[in-house]
């Protein structure tokens, strides 16, 4: 960091990108350069090969679908825009909100919470079903546990969770579940301040 | 001390705990017994050390020619020659009863939950110590400052370094040297020139005091500050405190030993002249750099030698445990040689081969480094503990009230405005502050140890007419910071944690869905880069891999060493799984699913959202199985114990992970070899569909589905036709980013693996499936894997 700012002149579209999602342009900058770094074949744009080579995201249980959430329907490739929005979830909420920031801005607590969602719910019916929960469950587990073990807790879970008694939680329900849950703090990057 | 010393004996026959056995017992007695013996064998030995041995040759000349004169001396059947094995034999006793001390701690559970082991071990010192002087002979002066620094300290330091983890010791480099550097020379000014002044100030009768001056009194400083590693280590794994306090106090007690090494040559030197110039201390910052860097550099050179040598030592594994070790010690005694600073050459050793030479050397080899070092350094810790126990009743002690009590309260006092003022500083710069909590287990976990003594120990009595005066503040303080630091720092830190988190019962989604969010946070940053400091990281990376993986380590296996060796690991993981699921798995019980619908069905009307009474033993388990399986993100909450021989989290969970994947595969593979032994081909690719139905253990669904191979499965051949599998599986994991691309992911595989389409035909059946599985048995397990072992890995440069 620290760069001049002649290098914005690279980021296409930089002035409105920063409007829409409240970064400053050093971290615009700084998240370019990472974009270049990942975007091994400059092509401009990344693909889901170039987020699995960040080793670490290949151990984390739900890794797949971290990647999958940047790749909005149909898509193949990730521009740095696009790249820069989902970012943009993940910056703390601002403390003092300028005139001018858009109303419902990226890091809102329900823009965050609608994120995570999506990660869930990945047939996209704006629904947590039981097998969709299975799954998670699965993936984040450890190996001692069993079948049946799993579907108890994923069982309690709906129990607990499901207010309409529809088997399946839906997104306000999610956001009720986790009510006592500071979600700026679970959900922000610490220092993309 | 003699009225403790009174005291200690009546404790074992008092009956020390409710239910203990009669082996135990049994022991706790051969203990005892063994503590007297060993008090009256050593003054035997004194008794016959060299200083009176020549007037016992004399004696048995004279008596000899006595004999010789009147008759023929007889054959001696039977003779008892302590001379011979005198040292070797005291050795060993010495090392045995600090093991059985080790032993006997633990047969008093309430002892050694209140009381940290290394005060137990002082005052079985003290005890042993208080044994010889009672009867009557010289203490052997155990704590030699050269049996110290050459024996007794590299074992400990090595195995620290080893095992460092790098990864956690780098993102808090900074913090680390501004502690250990900055820190350290605060407390030695701090403490030296407090201390003369009050020396200077005290009421005028001819004070002794009077006569210390300014460098000695920054010497001891300079030697009082150091926080010790032994010390710390000892004390810190007993409270299982997260891993970034632990790696900041640890990391600050290994590299302020190069301060230390400055400081006390500096202000030897010139206590003689009696006076300091600017020069000198601009020397001294020079030397400052010249003892660390030089030390790291040393210990850098050796290393990469080890891992160079290691590369060759593939057709005489039995001794590759041997050039670890000796290239370490070696390291060590060459950066004393030059008076640099022998515990960063070791560290630097020790880190720097450890990649490399756990990719070269084999299994067996790995595993031998690890207990070897493991024992070593626990032997010593118990030896410098019990030593300084021994050398406090031994030393001649000059007490000062004054002096001392002033030395343990500055020490205090400096450690902790050191910490506060530091922290101030750090956190400028830090993204993960410290607060304040933290500050206090820093500034309370500065303990000294047997460090310090023996530099005091060096000190020459003629330079130093207040040696003994040091030498008993030293003492004091260590025995301080041990006993009442060590003993309070875990019940302050329980204190501190349950103030500070007001932890209500949480919900099961709450648990569930916060542990997702943190593996997404994680996952989110890594995208991001971590922290800012990739650049020189990664370089280092991409230097690390294109030119000296290819000199250092043997072979293929420096192309994808990573890979290959986790996929040894799995071999071994499966062989061993399928050799254990002859007998079927033992997994705790589950309520049956019968019963939620009938509770449910049993429940109050929606509006009062009163849930299913469950019964309550369910809930607590449901939630128990939550906490315990959830699988952690690798951040700073992970509890750090050195002795558990657990590595970085990073790599369980990869290991667990993998695991994950392979038991559902197993659990497929064990239902249909049961099932279709004959007929169906080993290993069809499932749609996710029948990834969902596997989910909810159906066997049903099992029935071989010959599916379009386009779609994406997680899937490891267990039986795989071809044999060189390991490419294979390279091939697959290369792969299986390709694949993604052309298929949306319907389950999480952070992994994927798929079969190279065509490339697998109908297999034959059954028997075939098990010659396979022989095969791969047979050969993971004369396979050198060195990684095979799940609990150490790590990437190269993490």
């Amino acid at each position: 960091m620290g760069s001049s700012s002649s290098n914005m002149n690279h980021i296409p579209d930089a002035e409105e990108l920063m409007q829409e999602t409240g970064f400053s342009s050093a971290h615009l900058l700084r998240l370019y350069e990472r974009f270049e770094f990942l975007d091994r074949e400059k092509r401009g744009e990344l693909s889901p090969d170039d987020f699995e080579a960040v080793g670490r995201l290949a151990l984390n249980p739900i890794g797949g679908r971290i990647i999958g959430a940047f790749f909005s329907q149909g898509q193949e490739t990730v521009d740095f825009a696009s790249f820069v929005r989902i970012l943009a979830h993940f910056r703390p909420a601002d403390t003092n909100r300028r005139d001018g920031a858009p109303q419902d801005p990226a890091n809102s607590q329900t823009r965050k919470l609608k994120f995570a969602f999506q990660l869930y719910d990945q047939d996209g019916d704006g629904m947590i079903s039981r097998v969709e929960l299975l799954q998670v469950l699965r993936a984040m587990m450890g190996i001692q546990v069993t079948e049946e073990q799993l579907q108890s807790i994923a069982e309690r879970a709906i129990q607990e969770a499901d207010l309409d008694r529809d088997d399946a939680i839906s997104f306000d329900e999610f956001k009720k579940s986790l009510e006592k849950v500071n979600i700026d703090h679970k959900m922000s990057i610490r220092f993309l301040r | 001390f003699l009225a403790r010393l009174h005291q200690r004996p009546r404790c074992p026959h008092s009956p020390a705990g409710v239910g203990k056995s009669l082996p135990e017992r049994g022991l706790l007695l051969l203990l005892m017994v063994f503590v007297f013996l060993e008090g009256s064998v050593l003054p035997l030995g004194a008794a016959s050390s060299p200083d009176v041995s020549h007037k016992g040759n004399v004696d048995n000349h004279q008596v000899s020619d006595v004999v010789h004169n009147h008759t023929k001396k007889a054959f001696p059947v039977l003779d008892l020659d302590y001379q011979h094995i005198q040292t070797p034999f005291e050795i060993s006793l010495w090392v045995l009863l600090a093991s059985l001390m080790k032993l006997g701690f633990h047969l008093i559970p309430r002892l050694s939950g209140i009381v940290p082991e290394s005060c137990l071990l002082i005052t079985v010192g003290l005890l042993v110590g208080g044994l010889i002087k009672l009867a009557g002979e010289e203490v052997p002066p155990v704590l030699d400052s050269r049996l110290f620094f050459l024996c007794l300290l590299p074992p400990i330091i090595l195995d620290a370094g080893y095992f460092l983890p790098i990864r956690a010791f780098m993102d808090n480099l900074g913090t680390i040297l501004m502690f250990a550097v900055v820190g350290t020379l605060w407390n030695a000014f701090f403490i030296g020139g407090l201390l003369y002044a009050v020396c200077q100030i005290q009421p005028a009768n001819p004070n002794p005091l009077h006569t210390l001056e300014l460098l000695p009194c920054l010497l001891f400083g300079s030697i009082v500050s150091a926080v010790d590693p032994v010390a710390v280590l000892a004390v810190f794994e007993e409270i299982h405190i997260n891993e970034l306090l632990h790696i900041l106090v640890f990391g600050e007690s290994l590299l302020n030993d190069a301060v230390t090494v400055v400081l006390y040559h500096l202000f030897e030197e010139y206590s003689g002249q009696g006076s300091v110039t600017v020069m000198d201390c601009f020397l001294g910052v020079l030397s400052f750099l010249v003892v660390s860097l030089g030390g790291v550099l040393v210990g850098a050179i050796y290393g990469i030698v080890a891992a160079f040598t290691s590369r060759f030592a593939s057709h005489t594994r039995v001794i590759e445990p041997l050039f670890v070790f000796v290239y370490s010690y070696m390291a060590y005694l060459s950066a004393e040689m030059f008076h640099l600073s022998g515990i960063m050459a070791l560290i630097a050793c020790g880190a720097v081969m450890r990649p490399y030479v756990e990719a070269n050397i084999s299994h067996k080899s790995h595993t031998t480094i690890k207990y070897f070092l493991k024992m070593w350094s626990s032997v010593s810790e118990t030896l410098i503990f019990i030593f300084l126990g021994v050398a406090t009743v031994d030393g001649p002690h000059a007490w000062n009230w004054t002096f001392v009590t002033v030395t343990v309260i500055l020490c205090l006092v400096a450690r902790v405005i050191g910490v506060i003022g530091l922290t101030y500083v750090i956190n400028q710069f830090r993204i993960v502050k410290l607060t304040t909590k933290d500050q206090f287990i820093i500034a309370y976990g500065g303990l000294r140890g047997a460090i310090a003594f023996s530099l005091g120990f060096l000190l020459d009595k003629d330079l130093f007419p207040m040696r003994e005066m040091f030498l008993t503040a030293i003492i004091t303080v260590i025995f301080f910071t041990v006993f009442v630091q060590g003993m309070t720092i875990k019940p302050l830190v329980e204190l501190l944690a349950v103030k500070k988190k007001q932890e209500a019962k949480r919900s099961i989604n709450e648990e569930i869905h916060t542990q997702f969010l943190d593996h997404l946070l994680t996952g989110i940053e890594d995208i991001c880069g971590h922290y800012g400091h990739h650049h020189w990281k990664d370089k280092l990376n991409r230097f690390n891999k294109k030119y000296v993986k290819k000199c250092l380590i043997a072979g293929e296996r420096s192309r994808e060493p990573q890979l290959i060796a986790f996929y040894h690991k799995m071999e071994m993981k499966q062989a061993i799984e399928l050799v254990e699921s002859g007998g079927g798995v033992n997994l705790p019980t589950a309520v049956p699913s019968t019963e939620h619908p009938a509770q449910e069905a049993s429940s109050a009307k929606p509006a009062e959202r009163a849930l299913p009474q469950l019964p309550k033993g369910r809930e607590e388990e449901i939630r128990n199985i939550l906490r315990s399986n959830l699988q952690r993100t690798r951040q700073r909450l992970r509890s750090y114990n050195r002795h558990t021989l657990v590595a970085d989290p990073y790599e369980d969970g990869f290991g667990d992970f993998l695991l994950k994947k392979q038991k559902m595969i197993e659990l497929e593979k064990k239902i249909k070899n049961m099932n279709n032994y004959l007929t169906v081909p080993a290993a069809p690719p499932d749609s996710p569909t029948m990834c969902r139905a596997r989910l909810a253990s159906d066997p049903q669904a099992y029935r071989g589905k010959p599916d379009s191979d386009n779609v994406p499965t997680i899937h490891v051949d267990l039986a795989s036709p071809q044999s060189p599998d390991s490419v294979n599986m390279m091939d697959e994991f290369r792969q299986a980013g390709q694949q993604q691309k052309h298929q949306q992911q319907e389950e999480d595989q952070g992994l994927m693996m798929k079969p190279p389409s065509g490339q697998r035909g109908p297999k034959k059946p059954g028997e075939a499936d098990s010659d396979r599985d022989q095969q791969k048995l047979t050969r993971c397990l004369s396979d050198p894997g060195p990684s095979a072992d799940e609990d150490e890995d790590e990437p190269f440069l993490p």
